[in-house]
């Protein structure tokens, strides 16, 4: 008994201990209430970025593929320069950074964020370091001349499709316009709105100015049109409470704008424009607290935005009810093919499989949606969807088909064989029905998974929730709010299922005859 | 009883078959008469199952001929021809497995009536009818609805029976019907089997039930290494064997 009081006690004593140190942890945390101290120790200053959005932001430096440059990186090291610490870039998902920046993962996020009144409520802004404006991009033969173009419908009376990069400022800018002639599609990547326009799937893109500028060389067949449009400003981000780190950000902006550093570089990248020349004066806007409006949170935050998670969830359950069926039916060909078939096309179907299990499901769809339109073969993007997902899980499927008609007792075949049923009829009426009730629970394993990988559709421009959750998340900052939510509608998709399954899989295992009787 | 005269119905000559490297078959030559029961014994690996499985095709082989009804299979035939040909003498040939090879996911009227009407195209009313009769035949007229695995081993055997019969076979193979059953089970299966016989249903049967074949059979054909080393009525072969290979194979199994 005496040992056990010991360990109790000695459990007492870390429990208490790590509490203590938690709140010793937390107090330190609070109370040095800025970054600017661990990062002047550290010497270290980590920067929130994402290479994927490009140039001449932050990319990968030809001439050096490992590292990194662009104008952002360039300024981050001016910045540094004379403040001390080495800034180091830390890779994360465009629309992620911010809740990367409120976890603590980095000091500063800088990658084109604008300066919005969301995020301002939630986060420090730097002064702008730069003034953006939207350019229109389209084919240089097209009917589009300028963004007031767009504000009118097509000539046959449909909507202008234009394409924009996903919670960027040309999203918001194009729907406070409130424009009933365009239809606007949203992509992960400022280039693959361009490459959308050269293949002909959108009318135009409107883009940064800066990424324009930067990607038009790639494009030669679209061209910039008209003038720019829109106007705002770009911004470091901070942690709310890292006051003193901002002020101490702001303070070498403010030397560089004075000292013609910043132009110089703005110069060398091609994207100074006479709209900087309001950087000057702009310290006092973007730092004082007027612009804050009081923003929702919480219920009334889901109450307002609820439906558009509802009707983004039912984009998924779409996508996925819609390519199961198609990927169990070629799942059950392949594997037909792969064990009945003759030598070449099982050495066909073999290599296959391997191909579609081998390489990303984002990959497949990029190829269906942005690669087949320049063999001239153009899908609309939920065609492309559900095409590849039925092609991705179909792969899948067919390995579980293929274990499960092996799984078949080989006399079950002889014994159909002998009563004088073909090959064919043996497999259809005996073998399959029985193969098919072994499959459902791996089978339906995968419908869960695929309710889950909907998701990677978003690369081709279809908003579904986890889609409309970023981009919910990111446009209001809600981060919490949206996931619970968005995790509650998965979770309402996939418990069903498996109850669903449970009951079918019972009744077949009573009275399986009715369902395979034709 | 007698020989029954006339042409054989099935003739098998110099069949070899090969399992990889090894003889299984070593030129079988054997005829069974319309109406006359068949019976294999012999030790194991005698090559007596995989006999029957070259029959109706589950089994192919390497040299010699099969003819049943006048349907001829041999190597010279193309592999189209051979196919339709299969179908042919499958709808003639039933065959019971040791393991029965009921279908699971069936009912056991299903199991009947599934290859009268998948395969020979007959309307469903009528094959029920008739599948119920043949349930009732074997002792099973009160398990129509059930599945299989609600049955006993030697329930399910009677049904794979009545499901070979209910395709109106020329001739039944009997792949050791009873090894898989404890000997109440196989009293049951044996005593359809006999009625069976004594109703004129040609068959082939390969058995370790001694006792069995000997009541059964009009020829018995004693299989060791891949070869038919004798065959007559079961008195002679039972009583008088002159081979000494079948001499030792029955002092050994009765004393099992």
């Amino acid at each position: 008994m005496s040992r056990w009081f010991a360990f109790r006690a000695w459990v007492a004593w870390v429990l208490i201990s790590t509490g203590l140190n938690c709140v010793a942890w937390s107090a330190t945390a609070a109370t040095a209430d800025d970054s600017l101290g661990r990062v002047r120790r550290a010497q270290v200053l980590r920067y929130g970025s994402d290479a994927e959005g490009g140039g001449p932001y932050a990319y990968p430096d030809p001439a050096n593929p490992g590292r990194t440059t662009g104008f952002e990186v360039e300024l981050m090291g001016l910045i540094c320069g004379s403040l001390g610490p080495v800034p180091v870039l830390y890779q994360g998902q465009w629309d992620a950074l911010l809740p990367t920046l409120a976890a603590g993962h980095v000091d500063v996020v800088i990658n084109g964020y604008e300066l919005t009144d969301a995020r301002m409520a939630r986060y420090a802004a730097s002064r702008p370091y730069y003034v953006y404006q939207l350019q229109v991009m389209g084919l240089r033969q097209g009917a589009i001349r300028s963004f007031d173009d767009l504000r009118q419908r097509r000539p046959d009376g449909k909507p202008w499709v234009v394409s924009v990069l996903g919670g960027s400022a040309a999203e918001s800018f194009i729907r406070d316009q409130g424009l009933d002639s365009i239809d606007l599609v949203t992509f992960n990547g400022a280039t693959d709105c361009m490459m959308a326009v050269s293949n002909g799937q959108s009318d135009a893109t409107l883009q940064d100015l800066p990424a324009a500028r930067f990607y038009q060389p790639h494009y030669p067949a679209l061209g910039l049109l008209g003038p720019p449009v829109g106007k705002g400003y770009y911004v470091l981000y901070l942690r709310s409470d890292d006051l003193l780190l901002r002020d101490a950000l702001n303070g070498q902006i403010s030397r560089l704008i004075a000292d013609g550093e910043l132009r110089a570089l703005y110069e060398k990248y091609g994207i100074w424009t006479e709209a900087q020349a309001e950087l000057a004066e702009l310290a006092t806007a973007a730092t004082s607290g007027a612009m804050v409006q009081e923003s929702r949170r919480g219920l009334d935050l889901l109450k307002q935005h609820g439906w558009t998670l509802g009707l983004a969830a039912a984009m998924t359950v779409f996508l996925a009810c819609a390519s199961m069926p198609l990927a169990m039916l070629l799942g059950l060909g392949i594997a037909l093919g792969r064990l009945y078939g003759p030598g070449p096309l099982r050495w066909l179907l073999t290599a296959l499989v391997e191909l579609i299990r081998g390489t990303p499901l984002m990959l497949q769809l990029f190829v269906l949606f942005f690669l087949l339109p320049r063999l001239g073969l153009q899908l609309p993007a939920l065609v492309a969807g559900v095409l590849g997902l039925a092609l991705n899980y179909s792969a899948y499927e067919s390995e579980i088909y293929r274990a499960g008609l092996q799984a078949v007792p080989v006399g079950q075949m002889e014994a159909a064989l002998a009563l004088g049923m073909t090959r064919s009829q043996a497999l259809r009426r005996i073998i399959v029905p029985q193969a098919v009730r072994i499959v459902i629970p791996p089978v339906t394993n995968d419908f869960i998974a695929l309710f889950k990988d909907t998701s990677v559709c978003s690369v081709i421009s279809i908003v579904e929730l986890t889609k409309r959750y970023s981009i919910l998340a990111n446009s209001t900052g809600g981060v919490v709010e949206f996931a619970a939510a968005t995790a509650v509608l998965y979770l309402l998709m996939s418990v069903p299922l498996s109850w669903l399954v449970r009951r079918c899989e019972a009744h077949l295992a009573t009275d399986g005859g009715k369902v395979a009787a034709s | 009883m007698s020989k029954i005269a006339g042409s054989p119905m099935i003739s098998v000559s110099q069949l070899v078959k090969y399992h990889g490297e090894s003889r299984v078959l070593n030129g079988i030559d054997l005829e069974v008469h319309r109406g006359e029961v068949a019976v294999i014994i012999g030790p194991s690996g005698g090559g007596k199952s995989t006999f029957l499985r070259c029959l109706n095709g589950l089994e192919s082989f390497q040299a010699g001929q099969v003819s049943i009804d006048g349907l001829r299979l041999d190597l010279s035939l193309p592999e189209s021809t051979r196919q339709a040909r299969l179908a042919q003498i499958r709808r003639r040939v039933g065959m019971v497995f040791q393991q029965f090879h009921l279908f699971p996911h069936k009912s056991v009227l299903e199991n009947v009536t599934e290859a009268p009407i998948a395969v020979l195209k007959r309307p469903r009313a009528e094959v029920e009818a008739e599948a119920r009769g043949l349930l009732e035949r074997v002792g099973l007229a009160d398990k129509l609805s059930a599945r299989p695995r609600q049955l006993s081993g030697g329930q399910q055997q009677r049904v794979a029976i009545a499901r070979a019969l209910a395709m109106h076979p020329e001739v039944i193979l009997f792949d050791e019907p009873t090894s898989a059953l404890d000997p109440r089970m196989t009293a049951e299966v044996l005593e359809v089997i006999s009625s069976l016989a004594s109703g004129g249903q040609t068959m082939i049967v390969v058995t370790h039930a001694m006792g069995f074949a000997r009541q059964l059979a009009h020829t018995v054909h004693v299989f060791g290494q891949g070869q038919v080393i004798e065959s007559g009525p079961p008195a002679q072969v039972f009583e008088n064997a002159r081979n000494h290979i079948t001499r030792a194979f029955l002092a050994q199994a009765q004393a099992a």
